[in-house]
């Protein structure tokens, strides 16, 4: 859980954003976006079919149901080939 | 996820299949497929020398490599389309993998025979895919018939086959529909041709080539943009969320049930092929597709009208 610190009476407490990093496939776009639950979601929030990319974290693959935690860093990368 | 066979934790999910595998279970699965691929349609045996087609792509190398854990006799062909920035990155993948796998390779480089695709590109008034299939495929055949291979082998995958089989539907076109598949016997001036990962799709073969550890040329061609067989690709990959398992389905359907009827009908009435005049490659007309592309590459300056080399009367794969 990461926030400001203890909040003095009467001021409102604020949140620091919790963000993944993903690098993106062909295309190697590196875009920064709030932490989405699990990687189905961030595919989901992408546009990307779960069939049609692989996901790698720490060099290892992911299934669709695994979760994804704060500052994550994942490598999605589309495998579809094009012609 | 678990996975089916161990239930470690899964690292592949696998929908069309209801299932989901270890790293260790999904190299068992493919190889399975591939075995499988192999003997259902009997492509190949111990005893053929077999050329692999090497695209530098995951498909290929995948293929390639699962060949030769498999004991098979394999030697890799890279055809060298000489697109700058592209071809260089695509040959140097292939050779780096060759060469770590110490695994056969021949080298056919179409900017010495005259055949650059930026060149033919900057001829044609269509799309140069087209073309540049064709060319491939010409010294692809040329090679095995060459060089005493018996069988030619493809990475073409599932999708790659459904999107050209929905093709070919879409245009009821009787003779591609009369031979779309895995195995394609020696005919008439063309070799054997298979396609051992047929039962796998993109994903799949994605996965192998991730675990595997292959090094594989993913940025995509700079001249595919408009390519139909993406957005077929597209079409399919939805359909099969809806409906896991349609893919495969629908293919061997097609092989069991339609192909036979549509060889019927192009046996009455397909088109007999005779050797160019030129180069002996068979086609429909008196001077081959690839020959005519040449013409018009020594003959034509850039932005005179071009050529397609249609012959649509070649076999597609």
């Amino acid at each position: 859980m990461e926030h400001t610190p203890e909040a003095t009476p009467g001021e409102r407490r604020t949140f620091a954003p919790r963000t993944i990093t993903v690098r993106l496939q062909p295309k190697e776009q590196l875009l920064t976006m709030p932490r989405e639950k699990t990687v189905l979601q961030v595919l989901r929030k992408l546009g990307i079919r779960p069939t049609t990319a692989i996901v790698v974290r720490d060099g290892g693959l992911l299934t669709p149901d695994r979760e994804v935690l704060p500052d994550d860093e994942l490598l999605i990368r589309i495998v579809t080939s094009s012609g | 996820m678990k996975c089916k066979r161990c239930k470690e934790t899964a690292v592949v999910s696998l929908p069309s299949h209801h299932t989901g595998f270890c790293a260790e279970c999904f190299l068992l699965f493919f190889t399975r497929q591939v075995e499988r691929g192999i003997k259902e349609r009997k492509l190949f045996t111990h005893d053929d020398r077999i050329l692999v087609a090497l695209s530098g792509g995951k498909d290929s190398l995948s293929l390639m490599l699962e060949l030769s854990r498999l004991g098979y006799d394999v030697t890799g062909l890279h055809i060298d389309l000489a697109i700058p920035g592209s071809s260089p990155a695509a040959r140097g993948v292939v050779e780096r993998f060759c060469e770590k796998h110490g695994l056969n390779l021949i080298v056919k480089e179409m900017g010495a025979e005259g055949l650059a695709i930026p060149d033919v590109k900057a001829r044609l008034n269509r799309p140069v895919c087209s073309a540049c299939g064709k060319i491939k495929r010409y010294f692809f055949n040329k090679t095995a018939l060459d060089e005493n291979f018996t069988v030619l082998a493809t990475g073409h995958n599932l999708d790659d086959e459904i999107a050209r089989l929905f093709s070919n539907t879409l245009r009821w076109d009787v003779a591609y529909l009369s031979d779309q598949g895995p195995d394609l016997a020696a005919d008439g001036g063309f070799a054997r041709k298979v396609k051992p990962l047929w039962r796998l799709s993109e994903f799949e073969t994605a996965n192998y080539a991730f675990l595997m550890g292959i090094e594989h040329h993913y940025a995509p061609c700079p001249y595919s943009g408009g390519a139909s067989f993406t957005f077929y690709k597209k079409l399919w990959t939805d359909l099969e969320e809806e409906m896991p398992g349609r893919k495969l389905d629908f293919y061997q359907g097609f092989l069991e049930r339609g192909r036979p009827v549509f060889a019927r009908a192009d046996n009455e009435d397909g088109v007999d092929l005779s050797g160019c005049t030129r180069c002996g490659y068979p086609t429909s007309n008196e001077v081959c597709g690839v020959c005519r592309i040449r013409d018009a590459l020594r003959d034509k300056p850039v932005g005179a009208e071009g050529t397609d080399g249609a012959d649509n009367t070649e076999r597609t794969e």
